[in-house]
């Protein structure tokens, strides 16, 4: 029997029984939307998430902490939990440190973590926020993207950048009306001697506290967008930047956290964190080990990145598996199909062999048939899982734009996606197929043709 | 009478036996014969004599228990399911009571269908099976159904199919079973003609005493699976 017969035999049996094979096919269509759409979802995080840290230069940077295994988080609660204070090395990680690690050869800015919380106020509008002493040279790196107005040109420019979500909340809608505006920010700060000489007794109950508050005016200079992927230790977290000349001259409360009290070393308060911009990836390792040697921890996301890509493919893994409990159904209707048609067609059966059908000739007859549902069935779930996932980045994305967020695409499908899945399908249908098609090749003819 | 030194069909010892539940039945005991090229034999006897079994086997259908067939110097029952499928699409034609014509296939394209299973490039066997429906008088009903053909026409494109491969022998298990008389008459008549023309042998199993008696040249005799008669009739 040629290849042409055969199918053209599969097609016939399948456009005789129109609806059942439409809704066998229909489950496969469902089983490969689901899973197309599941898998370009984890691609989509994926590319996304990766887009973002690459944009935004943080291969490039590592992050020096005073010893202890903590990394890096934005929530300052988290930053520091109390059993891994103690034991710590009595390297500080202040001024002279950040010296020292800005002259490792390969380092091409340092600059400490510094933030304080104020209150800024925006043409009467007032908001809670911590605000960020980045460099002039960070802030108009890649690392933090400006996209209306410019960054501060200088390390004592007058002037601060803030961000797209924190303008808004200020009353600001249109980001590119922000540019030029005066932001004041109105800092708290503590007398510092005084708690250490009176103990923390006053502190920790809340009463005498010797705290006095300063407002600022800066002209806003430069607005950043909102990165919708841009965890980790970014410069950008926060929404108020400021250079480092301005900063020094407001008073603050030089603390985020009360640990900071006790990581105190003969009364220096070093930095919490510190920033280190590589010139290239290839001192990644020599700068980390300088740093070391300094007695201060390092984190580089460069590090990381390789868990990062596994936790991702651990993700695509679950997502599959949830796809594939459609495919198994879908696996099953088309098993459930072929055998009742085996039923139907009996005598047919019978017929074809006496006729001179070999085992073989039935056997591709019937996998033919379940690999022809595969096929339309993977087609047809392609363009279901795409129009799915349009969908539903469309209904996404017009929620996340009224709270100020930019269009984002969720999902991504690269090409091969559609060719595995296709490609699956007909796999799938064809072993679903297997049984069917040795059961069919067994019928025995006398028995066949003796059926009504 | 002149001898045919090598028959084109010949069984020895031919047995089938059936188990149905724990019993054994003998369908066919001991079943020696031989039918030389171009004759037309008719098998008769009793219904559950073992007439279709016999055909079945011949056909290549069904595999016995014990003994041999040899059709045309090959050796049919010791063949594997694989050489069964060729020896039926090739060796041996076969009709059937109730013509077991594909339903959903005009009878074109029924006819075609075992020269499908051979192979046989489109539209060569578009010709060829033209041809045969040409042959037994259906030209102009090929592009009919089953269902849109009487009972004698289903039957003379069964013949047909079973022609297309070009066998040397033609089975038929009661073709007028299903047929009234005069039909019969022309089925019959359609197979003769046939054995005549072609030296296609015919081994006919029928009830049907009259029309066995006037066209077939031997009679094979069947009661409870063995044989008790054979005898001439020309």
């Amino acid at each position: 029997m040629r290849f042409a017969d055969a199918v053209e035999f599969a097609l016939a049996s399948l456009r005789k029984r129109r609806l059942r094979t439409f809704l066998t096919a229909s489950g496969v269509m469902i089983g490969i939307g689901a899973l197309v759409s599941m898998i370009s979802f984890g691609k989509g995080m994926q590319k996304n998430v990766t887009a973002a840290f690459e944009a935004s230069d943080l291969f490039n940077t590592v992050m020096v902490m005073p010893s202890g295994p903590e990394g890096p988080s934005g929530d300052p609660d988290e930053r520091r939990p109390a059993g891994r204070e103690t034991g710590r090395k009595d390297a500080v990680l202040d001024a002279a440190a950040v010296a020292e690690i800005s002259r490792i050869p390969g380092v091409r800015t340092a600059y400490p973590d510094i933030n304080f919380p104020a209150l800024v106020s925006l043409e009467g509008e007032e908001e809670f926020r911590l605000v960020q002493v980045v460099p002039a040279a960070v802030a108009g790196s890649k690392a933090v993207e400006v996209k209306w107005g410019r960054p501060y040109a200088t390390d004592n420019e007058e002037g601060v950048i803030v961000s797209r979500t924190l303008a808004r909340r200020l009353g600001t809608a249109d980001p590119a009306a922000a540019v030029g505006k005066t932001l004041r920010i109105t800092s708290v700060s503590i007398d510092l001697g005084q708690i250490m000489s009176g103990g923390l007794e006053g502190l920790l109950t809340g009463k005498g506290l010797p705290v006095s508050q300063e407002a600022h005016d800066f002209p806003i200079v430069g607005v950043i967008d909102v990165t919708p992927f841009g965890g980790g230790p970014s410069p950008m977290q926060n929404d108020v930047l400021i250079a480092p000349g301005p900063a020094g001259r407001i008073k603050r409360l030089p603390i985020t956290s009360i640990w900071d009290l006790f990581r105190m070393q003969g009364g220096r308060l070093g930095y919490s964190a510190v920033s280190v911009k590589l010139g290239s990836l290839g001192d990644l390792e020599s700068v980390k080990s300088r740093v070391r040697e300094m007695g201060f921890t390092t984190f580089a996301l460069a590090d990381q990145f390789e868990e990062i890509t596994k936790a991702f493919f651990f993700m695509d893994m679950i997502l599959a598996a949830v796809g594939m409990i459609a495919i198994v159904v879908a696996a099953l209707g088309i098993v459930n199909t072929m055998v009742m048609s085996i039923l139907e067609r009996f005598r047919e059966i019978g017929v074809m062999k006496a006729v001179g059908a070999g085992d073989r000739d039935i056997r591709r007859i019937f996998f033919f048939e379940s690999g022809a549902i595969g096929l339309a069935g993977g087609a047809a779930g392609c363009a279901l899982g795409w129009a799915t996932s349009l969908l539903i980045n469309r209904v996404v994305n017009f929620y996340l734009a009224r709270q100020g967020m930019p269009f984002v695409n969720y999902f991504a499908f690269p090409f091969w996606i559609f060719l595995g899945a296709v490609g699956f399908s007909l796999i799938v249908s064809l072993v679903s197929g297997i049984y069917p098609a040795r059961r069919a090749a067994r019928v025995d003819p006398v028995v066949a043709l003796r059926h009504d | 009478m002149k001898m045919d030194p090598s028959p084109l069909v010949e069984t020895r010892s031919l047995s089938k036996t059936y188990l149905i539940g724990d019993v054994r039945v003998a369908a066919l005991a001991d079943v020696t014969m031989a039918v030389a090229e171009g004759r037309f034999v008719a098998v008769t006897g009793a219904s559950g004599s073992g007439k279709s079994t016999l055909l079945n086997l011949l056909g290549g259908l069904d595999t016995p228990s014990a003994g041999t067939i040899e059709v045309g110097g090959a050796l049919v029952s010791s063949m594997d399911r694989e050489a069964l499928a060729r020896y039926r699409r090739f060796g041996a034609g076969m009709i059937f009571q109730s013509f077991n014509l594909v339903a959903a296939r005009t009878a074109l394209e029924n006819v075609e269908m075992p020269l499908i299973f051979a192979g046989v490039e489109k539209k060569e066997r578009r010709h060829r099976a033209a041809e045969l429906l040409e042959k037994v008088g259906l030209a102009h009903r090929a592009a009919h159904r089953p269902s849109e053909l009487s009972g004698g026409e289903q039957q003379r494109v069964a013949v047909a199919r079973a022609l297309a491969n070009g066998p040397r022998l033609l089975l038929a298990d009661e073709p007028t079973g299903n047929l009234d008389s005069r039909t019969s008459r022309e089925i019959v008549g359609l197979l003769a003609g046939l054995n005549r023309e072609r030296n296609l042998t015919v081994i006919m199993v029928s009830h049907e005493e009259a029309l066995v008696r006037e066209y077939a040249q031997e009679i094979v005799r069947l009661r409870d699976g063995r044989i008790v008669a054979a005898e001439g009739t020309a």
